[in-house]
């Protein structure tokens, strides 16, 4: 508001009133779509609807368990296949987990709501319905922040329309056999939320950020694996453009999407797309689109004629999910701490900058580890040596930090001798390899089984140097006759006799001495 | 268990003329009455004394109807008290599983084992709500005696006396309630206004559900899956497997059903046929004299924390101040069993120019159930007691008793008097 008057009123004096107004229409909407668009004639109006899969063990309505990349159809009771004379038990574990999804993105838990039947036939629904909330879904309301510590580089809020819990369909394989498509039920009746976003987003990143933003949330509060690559998140958008102070345009739904990365390119070039029709005098067609990743364009799919009538119908199996305030209550007290509080909590009390921090908490217990270590050390060469080092090493072993072997334990060890100079850095990183190997010492203990000590004992360096330098005498010539790069070579020869275990920083203290 | 009977196509309607096996070659004795639907077979075979007992499932009135056209026992519980785990399901909310035995006794020795509390189900009703039901006050805590009945008060519902009531069937109506009075109850007359509403909801909730629970039927993971190779169209696996696996009654309720689900239907059909059921639900409240577990404990939550003597003793108060009745007697069906060559769908009449008489066959196939549908809706316990033969044709009538949800003693009680006085 401020700006705006401001910009007006010393306008006012120098421009005329044509110009005013543009640069009016212009810094009004600085405040809601906080981008520059390239043209400033259109305006992006998306939402996003996130399937996440829950973190229960078993499926929402049938105990068997939930899987990923399990050998085809060896995770699937009656229930899941829906043989006759089957009925729904409901997990109340994923229960737990969607009202606390729906706590941690602030939204109002509803103390009642009640499963719908969505209904139509495709093979991978073995029932002909699925079991969702349509009428009454368990969250209503909701809002993510984005700011500068997402990325953004300014504050902007996405509110939440309504998450309701649903079951996931099996999955259709379609190109493996010719002629055929192969039904996998692994994945039917897996339990997931459904979170429906207002239209809130202008561009691609603030949609993108959304994203990730939800993910990391979800994951930490342990209600979803939030993968997009594994499955465990799908996400679709909506998309529609319109110009400024007129209504908002038709939307088109684009779907399939399996990367962040896919979903901000798709965004772009729908957006593209829709202005180009509407500048060419077409209207958009309300329809669902695909995205096609080596074309970079986006491709239709099915139109609103033939969106299907899924004959919403309350399920009659299931009474309707009553809590009470007890319940949520105590959920909302084991939440553990939230990804913005995460952030600004860490990084001030340990002084480590936002991007170690954001390392950190994308693996699951990638922070807790670190507040483990870090007692009693230096923050920074603990989170170096875990996301540099640590994570590195891990995965190049293609080893899931949630099976690393390394207790904190362990990684202070190794940190505790790097930092009082009894070895160096790169033996530092041996020994954390021999750790990942499944050695289970800490490593002072290896240190001392092994003789790996770093050789700081000046009068032994001295007596090394000494010899180096008599044993190397043309060597010695060179490097008085001028040429400077020998003393690396003497450094290196040192190091050499020493196994490298001489302390570098030593021997060139000593050699600069002697030479 | 020694066996299971064959049923028409999977419900079927009120009649049960044919089974899947026979392929009628020889002509069937167009003189023969039906066993009635859909657990026509069940009834048929205790009837006969094929076995001890048997059990059905009964949506809108399966187990009481046959019952009555055999002349057996057909015992409907209250909706919760045995569980649907492993019934076939059609319309979730109206499915009872249901007793056909010979005698009241073994109704009740049956209903003992089997209606316990399964966490398969998830509309078991609950222990909790079990051990208060059984500690609400009921005719038949207050009364030992069979032959003193000056306690009971039985209730005559107006509406179900309809003009297409065959005679015999009323005099036996009017001869169960002398022998009432004769042991001395009070008959009330009862009003249950929602009652003539209670048939067409009854056929746009049940086909609607119907239609949902039989998605499912598609031959891709279990059962008939048609043989492709001979079709011309591939994509058409669901439509041909469904068209050959489902009878013509069942495609007619499975399109009745998803039509009434329609976006556009959904609200003119389906919301209005929910909010009868609810009055139906009510009416019967109004009526008994003892209170509905269900409602009791949604009104005062604090019921939940009493004992059962305080349970016992706050409902027989309430009990006695209601001028409600214990139970109420009516009709099972409209006549005896009809006869075969009435009962056969349109498909096989031979003159299909027929059309008006084909409408009124389907529609006539419906009113069968007219009595033992709100029984359903309201998830009340109801019982058929066959009580008498009719002069004319000499074939069994029952009478229907129906008491309050979760009074099944009261009903076996009553049900007891009936038969050992027919």
């Amino acid at each position: 508001m401020i700006i705006k008057t401001f910009v007006t009123t010393y306008l006012k004096k120098t421009c005329n009133e044509r110009f005013i107004s543009k640069i009016k229409r212009n810094v009004t909407f600085y405040q809601y779509s906080t981008h520059l668009y390239k043209s400033n004639k259109w305006e992006t109006i998306i939402g996003l609807e996130v399937h996440a899969q829950l973190n229960s063990k078993t499926k929402l309505f049938s105990s068997s368990s939930t899987s990923f990349n399990e050998p085809v159809n060896t995770n699937v009771s009656v229930i899941d296949a829906a043989f006759p004379g089957t009925l729904p038990q409901l997990n109340t574990k994923c229960v737990e987990l969607a009202v606390a999804a729906s706590l941690a993105l602030s939204g109002n838990v509803q103390l009642v709501s009640s499963f719908d039947r969505k209904q139509y036939f495709y093979p991978d629904l073995p029932p002909g319905y699925q079991i969702t909330q349509h009428y009454a879904p368990i969250s209503l309301g909701g809002k993510i922040f984005l700011n500068q510590l997402d990325g953004l580089e300014y504050d902007t809020m996405v509110r939440i329309k309504q998450i309701q819990l649903e079951q996931d369909t099996g999955k259709s394989i379609h190109d493996i056999v010719p002629g055929m498509t192969l039904i996998d039920l692994n994945r039917a009746g897996t339990g997931l939320i459904e979170i429906v976003t207002e239209p809130d987003m202008r561009t691609s990143k603030e949609a993108g950020l959304t994203v990730k933003k939800l993910q990391s949330i979800l994951r930490t509060i342990g209600s979803s694996d939030g993968n997009m690559e594994e499955g465990s998140l799908r996400c679709d958008v909506n998309v529609s453009v319109h110009e400024h102070e007129t209504p908002y345009g038709t939307r088109c739904e684009i779907k399939n999407l399996n990367s962040i990365k896919f979903l901000m390119a798709a965004i772009d070039v729908e957006i593209e797309r829709q202005i180009k029709e509407l500048e060419n005098g077409n209207k958009i067609v309300q329809e669902t689109r695909g995205f096609d990743v080596l074309k970079n364009k986006t491709f239709r799919l099915r139109t609103k004629e033939t969106a299907t009538d899924y004959r919403y119908m309350p399920e009659p199996d299931l009474s309707p999910l009553i809590l009470n305030k007890d319940y949520i209550t105590r959920i909302s007290n084991n939440l553990p701490e939230l990804p913005d509080d995460l952030k600004t909590r860490i990084m001030k009390q340990y002084g480590i900058p936002l991007h170690d921090v954001i390392v950190l908490m994308n693996e699951t217990g990638g922070v807790k580890y670190f507040e483990e270590a870090v007692k009693n050390r230096n923050p920074q060469h603990v989170s170096n040596w875990i996301t540099h080092e640590l994570f590195g090493l891990l995965h190049a072993r293609n080893i899931k930090f949630s099976q690393n072997p390394v207790s904190a334990l362990q990684l202070g060890s190794v940190i505790d001798c790097v930092d009082n100079g009894d070895i160096t850095g790169k033996v530092g990183k041996k020994i954390i390899e021999k750790m990942i190997s499944g050695d289970s010492r800490l490593a002072s203990i290896i240190i001392q089984d092994e003789g790996l000590r770093q050789l700081s004992d000046i009068n032994e360096l001295e007596k090394i140097c000494k010899n180096v330098i008599l044993q190397n005498p043309e060597q010695l010539r060179s490097f008085k006759g001028g040429k400077q790069t020998v003393f690396a070579w003497f450094v290196g020869q040192v190091m050499n006799k020493t196994k490298g275990q001489a302390n570098p920083k030593l021997v060139n203290e000593i050699l600069r001495k002697l030479l | 268990m020694i066996s299971s009977a064959n049923m028409y196509s999977a419900f079927g309607p009120a009649y049960n003329p044919h089974t899947i096996i026979s392929d009628q070659k020889e002509p069937i004795d167009q003189e023969l009455r039906v066993a009635g639907g859909s657990s026509g077979g069940s009834a048929a075979a205790v009837a006969s004394g094929m076995c001890f007992a048997s059990l059905g499932s009964d949506t809108g009135g399966s187990i009481r109807l046959p019952a009555s056209y055999c002349g057996v026992i057909g015992f409907k519980p209250s909706y919760g008290q045995c569980s649907r785990w492993g019934l076939v399901a059609y319309a979730s909310s109206l499915d009872t599983v249901g007793i056909i035995t010979r005698n009241v006794h073994d109704a009740q020795l049956i209903y003992d084992i089997i209606s316990k509390y399964d966490e398969k189900d998830p509309s078991s009703l609950p222990p909790k709500l079990r051990s208060i039901n059984s500690s609400l006050a009921s005719f038949d805590k207050t009364n030992s005696n069979f032959t003193d009945l000056s306690k009971l008060r039985v209730g005559i519902p107006q509406e179900y006396y309809v003009s297409e009531l065959s005679d015999p069937i009323k005099s036996l109506w009017k001869r169960g309630i002398s022998l009432l009075r004769s042991y001395g109850a009070t008959i009330v007359s009862v009003s249950c206004p929602s009652t003539r509403y209670a048939l067409p909801a009854y056929y746009i909730l049940a086909p609607a559900e119907a239609s949902s629970n039989l998605a499912r039927y598609d031959g891709v993971r279990y059962g008939h899956r048609s043989d492709m190779d001979s079709k011309q169209d591939e994509k058409l696996l669901y439509t041909h497997t469904r068209s050959e696996g489902f009878g013509e009654e069942v495609k007619r309720r499975i399109l009745l059903g998803t039509y009434t689900l329609t976006a556009g239907s959904y609200n003119n059909y389906f919301i209005y046929a929910q909010r009868i059921r609810k009055m139906v639900q009510s009416d019967f409240d109004y009526v008994f004299r003892r209170p509905n577990p269900l409602h009791l404990v949604k009104n005062e939550s604090s019921f939940c924390n009493c004992n059962n003597d305080e349970i016992f003793e706050i409902s027989n108060k309430l009990r006695k101040e209601s001028h409600g009745v214990d139970v109420i007697i009516t009709p099972v069906a409209i006549s005896t069993s009809p006869k075969v060559k009435d009962s056969l769908s349109s498909s096989f009449l031979s003159n299909s120019d027929n059309t008006k008489s084909l409408d009124d066959s389907f529609v006539n196939a419906y009113v069968n159930d007219v009595f033992t549908i709100p029984a359903n809706l309201a998830g009340i316990p109801a019982i058929s007691v066959p009580f008498g033969i009719s002069p004319i044709d000499g074939f069994p009538i029952g009478l229907q008793l129906m008491t309050q949800y979760g009074d099944e003693h009261t009903l076996f009680y009553i049900s007891k008097v009936l038969e050992n006085n027919k």
